[in-house]
């Protein structure tokens, strides 16, 4: 018995793949995954949510009130002028800016509403509403840090009975001493994490929510998310298994019998090719069709600008599963390099999670995916409803189609150069 | 019909065909014969057009295979050794696939198709999986897919390997009809007899040369040699190796088997005992065969043909 499983174990250890597979794909997964969380390192800025900002007041306040902000633990301030931050929420690369308006030192003073205001992309409301919770305390506390304190609660006092009754007023009045008592509490609360909530229920956060790029539609950013993330990654998978079609004719001897045929030996890795777009573009109708029948995504409204991200997300995955088999030498070969890559690929380019999760080095990490591209293309369909002539939306079919062609020509280099070698 | 002409080719430092060089007539039965790693396989590939020779020439059915590849394609069918065929698809659609590859006209292609799986007795199962078929079955759907589009010349790597007699018999028959149709075959084989019942010529071929051609009395004739005596020692040292090869001119010394060429079997024998009687070796067992391709080939290359 112990003999037999020696044996066992001697075979597992000559046994690359296994190897592979049990643990150096495992290790790289949870490499990719630490960083992909942000849990890895000691430096924690990379976990720093980026938040542009542009200050029109530009005096020493809204510089102070700057300080502040940048002082969060969560917040990573950028500034930058207001429509270049404009441009760049519109093209998917941000997700929202913060404006200082002219008069923000002065209504500091007056105690008056503060004119900030955090123009945003609908389509990234979850990445803008934990922006919003870690802004909201400390822009809630700015007049108290920075301004006239009497002068604000004298203001505030003023809005909240100014025009009351005088029985009203005389009630308030009589009041006052729980009230300040109440103050004093909800203070002492501060230092116990309680005091955020309270200060923004009690104080304006002042903060103006404008939605730079709102949704038209009815179709649900989660279900987006999922649907496009999904069906890419299972596509990369089902692309690489027709990929690898070339390898097992190799294996089986029937590539040689076709090359003794008088077809030109580059038709074969075509007719790959056409098979595998086929069957790709297939996949994802079924699977947007089945969104749109089971879970209401609105696929008819969008048909057009679907229809060209399909045939481009299929292009561009064909490519890559020719590419993978053409670059490898054997189907086992392939199935652990296939599995490494489309997992990796698939977590940085945003279809397990939505990539503001990942820190700022693990986005830009993202523009090597296909599923970057391809999810990205979703979102302009569905959530951004950006039009079929969108230059945003066209740049994204274009690099789509960049990568298939590039992928091809070097499966073809490939393809005459591995597959192609039979003695 | 195939004209080789001082073929070359390596694999880096390794010389698999070196100037090779035979001549097939039209309807010819030719026989590759030769040791794995002789350069069979290498040229056959040549031949058919998947491998680029380093230098010379062939010719088939005038046409130049670097000049007119897909000419030549069109000429040749080759039944290739492993069986290249898709198991999920029935013996049917393979050979619907296979045909049409050659731009076979669909009528056409229907009737070859059912001649050829009557003629291979596989009709009745023609709309079975080929995946569901035994090893026999399917190296008769390997030949039938070469010969879709009637080829005038067709080359067959080791068609009959690891078969059962009942499909070996079948392909022998499709062979013999295909030889006395006229169609110029080119084959290897590791089995002698398959050689000596179908080919016309032979050509042995051995690190990558031709070394001996013709048709089987020719190679028989060529020899001097008529009876191999074949003894088997229990031990076999150096010192009676060398002993006996200082004795006996012609001999062939393998692992613990030496065998001793001879012209006069009556006269050779017991000279040979009495020598092993006197230096003392002790014999296991004595073989006499008589000339044949078998004992041609190993006379000539020193190893049997399934080494």
């Amino acid at each position: 018995m112990i003999k037999l499983a020696i044996k066992d174990l001697m075979l597992f250890i000559k046994d690359k793949r296994s190897m592979v597979l049990t643990f150096a794909i495992p290790i790289a997964l949870i490499t990719l995954f630490s960083f992909a969380f942000g849990g890895a390192g000691k430096n924690k800025e990379d976990q720093k949510i980026t938040l542009l900002l542009s200050d029109l007041d530009k005096t020493k306040l809204s510089e102070a009130a700057i300080e502040k902000l940048d002082s969060l633990k969560s917040i990573q301030i950028v500034q930058i002028q207001l429509d270049s931050a404009q441009n760049a929420i519109k093209k998917g690369n941000e997700s929202c800016v913060l404006i200082i308006h002219k008069g923000f030192a002065d209504s500091l003073l007056a105690g008056n509403v503060l004119p900030l205001e955090l123009q945003y992309d609908e389509a990234r409301d979850i990445e803008v509403g934990l922006l919003q919770q870690s802004l909201i305390p400390t822009v809630a506390m700015l007049p108290f840090d920075l301004g006239n304190t009497q002068q604000v609660m004298a203001n505030k006092f003023q809005k909240m009975v100014g025009n009351s009754s005088q029985n009203s007023k005389a009630n308030i009045q009589m009041k006052s001493d729980s009230l300040f008592s109440a103050i004093y509490q909800g203070m002492a609360n501060n230092n116990t994490g309680g005091g955020a909530n309270a200060s923004d229920a009690f104080f304006d956060s002042g903060i103006k929510m404008t939605k730079l790029i709102a949704s038209k539609n009815d179709n649900a950013l989660g279900l987006i998310h999922a649907v496009a993330g999904t069906s890419v990654m299972m596509l990369l998978f089902s692309v690489v298994g027709i990929g690898v079609g070339l390898l097992d004719e190799k294996q089986e001897g029937t590539l040689k019998r076709l090359l003794y045929s008088p077809i030109d030996p580059i038709h074969i890795l075509f007719g790959k090719l056409i098979t595998a777009n086929i069957i790709s573009i297939f996949q994802l109708v079924v699977m947007f069709a089945f969104s749109g029948l089971v879970f209401g995504l609105d696929v008819s409204a969008h048909l057009p600008g679907l229809i060209i991200a399909i045939v481009a997300t299929a292009f561009a995955c064909s490519a890559f599963g020719v590419f993978l088999a053409s670059f490898a030498k054997s189907r086992q070969q392939v199935q652990g390099l296939s599995t490494l890559i489309i997992l990796v690929m698939s977590a940085i380019g945003g279809s397990m999670m939505p990539l503001f999760f990942m820190p700022a080095f693990m986005q830009k990490l993202a523009v090597v995916s296909v599923n970057y591209w391809s999810i990205q293309s979703f979102y302009d369909i569905f959530w951004r409803n950006l039009s079929i002539t969108s230059v945003t939306f066209l740049s994204r079919i274009g690099v789509l189609l960049l990568i298939g062609t590039i992928l091809n020509i070097i499966a073809v280099y490939l393809f005459r150069k591995n597959i192609l070698k039979l003695t | 019909m195939i004209d080789v002409i001082n073929l070359k080719k390596s694999y880096g430092e390794r010389e698999a065909v070196k100037s090779l060089n035979f001549l097939i007539k039209d309807g010819e039965f030719y026989g590759l014969l030769g040791p794995n790693g002789a350069g069979k396989t290498t040229t056959i590939s040549i031949m058919s057009t998947i491998l680029d020779a380093d230098a010379g020439d062939v010719v088939i059915d005038n046409y130049n295979i670097k000049k007119n590849p897909k000419k030549v394609k069109q000429v040749i069918g080759v039944v290739p050794q492993e069986i290249a065929l898709y198991n999920e698809l029935s013996a049917g659609e393979n050979l619907k696939f296979w045909g049409g590859l050659y731009n076979v006209p669909e009528s056409e292609l229907k009737a070859r198709m059912d001649e050829l799986l009557k003629w291979f007795g596989l009709y009745d199962r023609r709309n079975d999986k080929v995946g569901s078929y035994s090893g026999g079955m399917k190296r008769r759907i390997n030949i039938a897919a070469a010969l879709l589009h009637r080829p005038k010349v067709l080359f067959m790597d080791e068609p009959t390997v690891g078969i059962d007699p009942q499909s070996r018999n079948c392909i022998y028959e499709v062979i013999e009809k295909l030889h006395r149709d006229g169609m110029t075959i080119v084959y290897t084989t590791h089995y002698m007899e398959e050689a000596e019942r179908f080919c016309d010529r032979i050509g042995i071929i051995d690190e990558g040369r031709i070394i001996a051609e013709g048709t089987l009395d020719d190679l028989k004739k060529s020899m001097a040699i008529k009876e191999v005596i074949s003894i088997t020692f229990s031990k076999l040292s150096d010192t009676l190796v060398n002993e006996l090869t200082s004795f006996w001119r012609d001999l062939k010394h393998q692992d613990d088997k030496i065998l001793f060429y001879s012209n006069d079997i009556k006269t050779d024998l017991p000279k040979l005992v009495s020598k092993c009687n006197q230096l003392s070796a002790d014999i296991a067992n004595i073989e006499i065969q008589k000339t044949n391709l078998e004992t041609i080939f190993l006379s000539l290359t020193g190893k049997q043909l399934r080494d």
